[in-house]
């Protein structure tokens, strides 16, 4: 059992960040994003709707695949060799990139919707009592949002970390990669694969526990009819 | 013909009948009135068994509601029901609607249930929109359809959850005129309703609920005029202007 | 840049492409019939449908499709006492997982009936299997279907993870060539836009069925 407990954690734990560290990236690109999709000049909604479709419409396996086979290529020669010789851990980025532009496009579509469920009356009267623009979206829209989109959220977070197994197809060490290599080890296959569905379960069970905490203590009662 | 025993029911924790007693005889129409979450809509419900009730009984002509040897689809098709949001369904025509629990459930054959869904139209006065789907409609006519939709099973009570609350002012006047046709015809009615004009005009009893029980009833001008209990004033001054 | 290395290989590609749709269709085929009696058990009172559907449903969707796609692998030769292919595995296993999120399609489209309408149909008469059969299915079916059509377009892309187990589907043929042309940009290119194209029309149809099927009520 020794080295291979040291694997599956090594696996966890790369599992962890690059999920977290795609999340983040996800969540500030999403917001951009996401409120391009209902800004004012047309060609900002263009964009974001470009961006939109772009991302979710190839599968992010081949996403994948063109962030570590073909986008190095793209880059002029010298920016290469540097990357090369100087980033230490190309595969892990490019499946940094390609999971969190890829959840980013998804992440922007539930901020879209949250923003347009919110009915245009409530702008009207926070506009009507004075508010600036600003303030009326800082003390009435945001917080409505925000409250509407945590639970797809939520399933956007879960989704990364199921998605992050994605990266196993470019030798990324994170644990669904590592149950395999343990497996090639051992030829206990079945074990390793069980162990590494416990680990994503257990990783779901904590997300929708933790968030189901949250929503608690952030909810407005009969804001949101379940 | 309806029997109301002592009937109690819960909500987990919460109770929202209380004992309720109440008899109702063949051909009356009575008026049930009082503040929301007085447990009017859920006693009407407890009538035709759409709800259930952990304490007392109710006996519909002669027929325990609850009772297991009683089969409830029976009971129901005896018990019309009109609801405060319609509830037509909104992919078939007005006639299918009319039409679809006498071809299933009575059996009829569909010529013999189209002609007596036309004429249930006909004498709820909109003829002319047999053919079109519910979401074509004005709410009156919705409603009116969801009458007929109700006669169509030929029951020997009707029962109105709050029939005109959902509707504009100006097609209440036409939903409450079927009604008091209907009251005219002999039907045994019981109507949950904030409409005062038309409990004066046609109610043979008032009842007025809040939380869970009954406080007063009346049978003449005298419950507008000189209700009894605190709670039935400060209702009526509320609502009558 | 060298395009002509897409023409060169294009009977490959094909070949790929063809059984990239043929691996939806069959999970398409086989996920949507057990999606429908997963959703409907969750719906249901007896308990022996209820729990052994939630726990499915629930299990299926904490873990990814890669890891379902292993299990399968390691599992099909065992219960079948023989060795299976990766393209049966893999069918096998995309089944699996798929219908547990038809499953919640269905439910959550039958549970967007109103009360209401049960209880206008039970008032009538009508028995709890008619109100179901004429009244809350018609309804539910007629909202389900843009979401089902994006389910089944989210699959068509999924299928691109049978590329673990080697299963020779449309990436995978794009990485064999390109493992022996070396053109990356032009191959994973062109396989980006084959499926945008794909699923971008998959999802205009979508949004049509949507706006459609929103003319009730």
């Amino acid at each position: 059992m020794h080295p291979y407990g040291g694997w599956m954690l090594q696996g966890i734990f790369t599992t962890i960040h690059l999920s977290g560290i795609g999340w983040i990236i996800a969540l500030i690109l999403g917001v951009v994003v996401g409120t391009s999709r209902v800004f004012p000049v047309a060609f900002i909604r263009f964009l974001g709707t470009a961006y939109v479709e772009l991302f979710r419409n190839i599968p992010l396996l081949v996403q994948l695949f063109i962030w570590y086979f073909a986008v190095p290529l793209v880059l002029p020669h010298t920016a290469r060799l540097w990357m090369y010789e100087n980033v230490p851990n190309v595969e892990y980025m490019a499946a940094l990139a390609a999971l969190s532009i890829y959840t980013s496009s998804r992440v922007g579509e539930q901020i879209r919707s949250g923003l347009q469920s919110i009915p245009k009356e409530q702008y009207q009267a926070a506009l009507s009592t004075g508010l600036s623009q600003i303030q009326m979206y800082r003390y009435v829209v945001i917080p409505y949002a925000a409250r509407i989109i945590i639970p797809p959220l939520t399933g956007e977070f879960i989704g990364i970390f199921k998605n992050s197994s994605l990266a196993l197809t470019i030798a990324v060490s994170e644990v669904t990669f590592m149950s395999q290599r343990i497996d090639s080890y051992t030829f206990h296959g079945i074990e390793a694969v069980m162990g590494a569905s416990g680990v994503y379960i257990i990783i779901c069970l904590t997300i929708m526990f933790f968030m189901g905490f949250i929503e608690s203590r952030v909810s407005v009662p009969g804001l949101i009819k379940r | 013909m309806i029997d109301i025993n002592n009937v109690s029911k819960w909500y987990g924790k919460l109770q929202v009948l209380h004992n309720v007693t109440e008899k109702i005889e063949r051909g009356q129409t009575v008026v049930i009135c009082g503040p929301s979450g007085s447990g009017k809509s859920t006693l009407l419900r407890c009538i035709n068994g759409l709800e259930y009730f952990q304490q007392g009984e109710i006996i519909v002509d002669g027929i325990s509601v609850q009772s297991r040897s009683t089969n409830i689809y029976e009971l129901r098709a005896d018990i019309g029901m009109v609801f405060q949001h319609f509830e037509l369904y909104p992919h078939m025509t007005c006639l299918d609607n009319i039409t679809l629990a006498p071809r299933k459930v009575r059996k009829k054959l569909e010529e013999e249930a189209r002609t007596l869904a036309m004429s249930l139209l006909e004498r709820v006065g909109i003829p002319e929109q047999a053919h079109k789907y519910p979401g074509e409609l004005s709410g009156g006519q919705k409603q009116r359809v969801a009458i007929a939709r109700a006669l169509a099973m030929k029951p020997k009570i009707m029962l109105f959850d709050e029939p005109t609350s959902a509707l504009d002012p100006e097609m209440i006047k036409e939903v409450l005129d079927v009604m008091i046709d209907l009251t005219k015809g002999g039907m045994t009615m019981i109507v949950v309703t904030h409409e005062m004009g038309f409990a004066r005009e046609v109610a043979d009893e008032i009842i007025f609920m809040d939380e869970g029980r009954i406080i007063e009833r009346g049978a003449d001008e005298s419950f507008f005029r000189n209700p009894k209990s605190e709670r039935t004033k400060q209702f009526l001054s509320k609502i009558l202007m | 840049m060298d395009w002509d290395v897409i023409l060169r290989n294009l009977p490959f590609l094909l070949m790929g492409l063809q059984t990239t749709f043929k691996l939806a269709i069959v999970a398409a085929a086989g996920a949507f019939p057990l999606g429908i009696l997963l959703g409907l058990s969750r719906l249901s009172s007896k308990w022996w449908l209820y729990y052994p559907a939630s726990a499915y449903v629930h299990l299926i969707r904490s873990v990814p499709l890669i890891l379902v796609i292993f299990w399968f692998f390691f599992l099909m030769p065992i219960i079948t006492g023989r060795p299976v292919g990766s393209f049966t595995s893999a069918a096998v296993a995309f089944i699996i997982f798929e219908a547990a999120y038809f499953a919640e399609i269905v439910r959550a489209g039958i549970q967007s009936i109103s009360k209401g309408q049960v209880m206008a149909g039970l008032s009538t008469g009508l028995s709890h299997i008619s109100t179901m059969r004429h009244i809350v299915l018609p309804q539910a079916i007629r909202n389900m279907i843009p979401v089902l059509v994006t389910q089944v377009i989210v699959l068509f892309q999924d299928t691109s993870l049978a590329y673990v187990i080697g299963v020779r589907e449309f990436l995978r043929w794009t990485s064999l060539v390109d493992a022996r042309e070396f053109r990356s940009i032009e191959l994973y290119a062109t396989a980006a836009v084959v499926y945008f194209i794909i699923c971008f029309v998959g999802s205009t149809i979508t949004r049509r069925l949507e706006k459609k099927g929103g003319r009730l009520r």
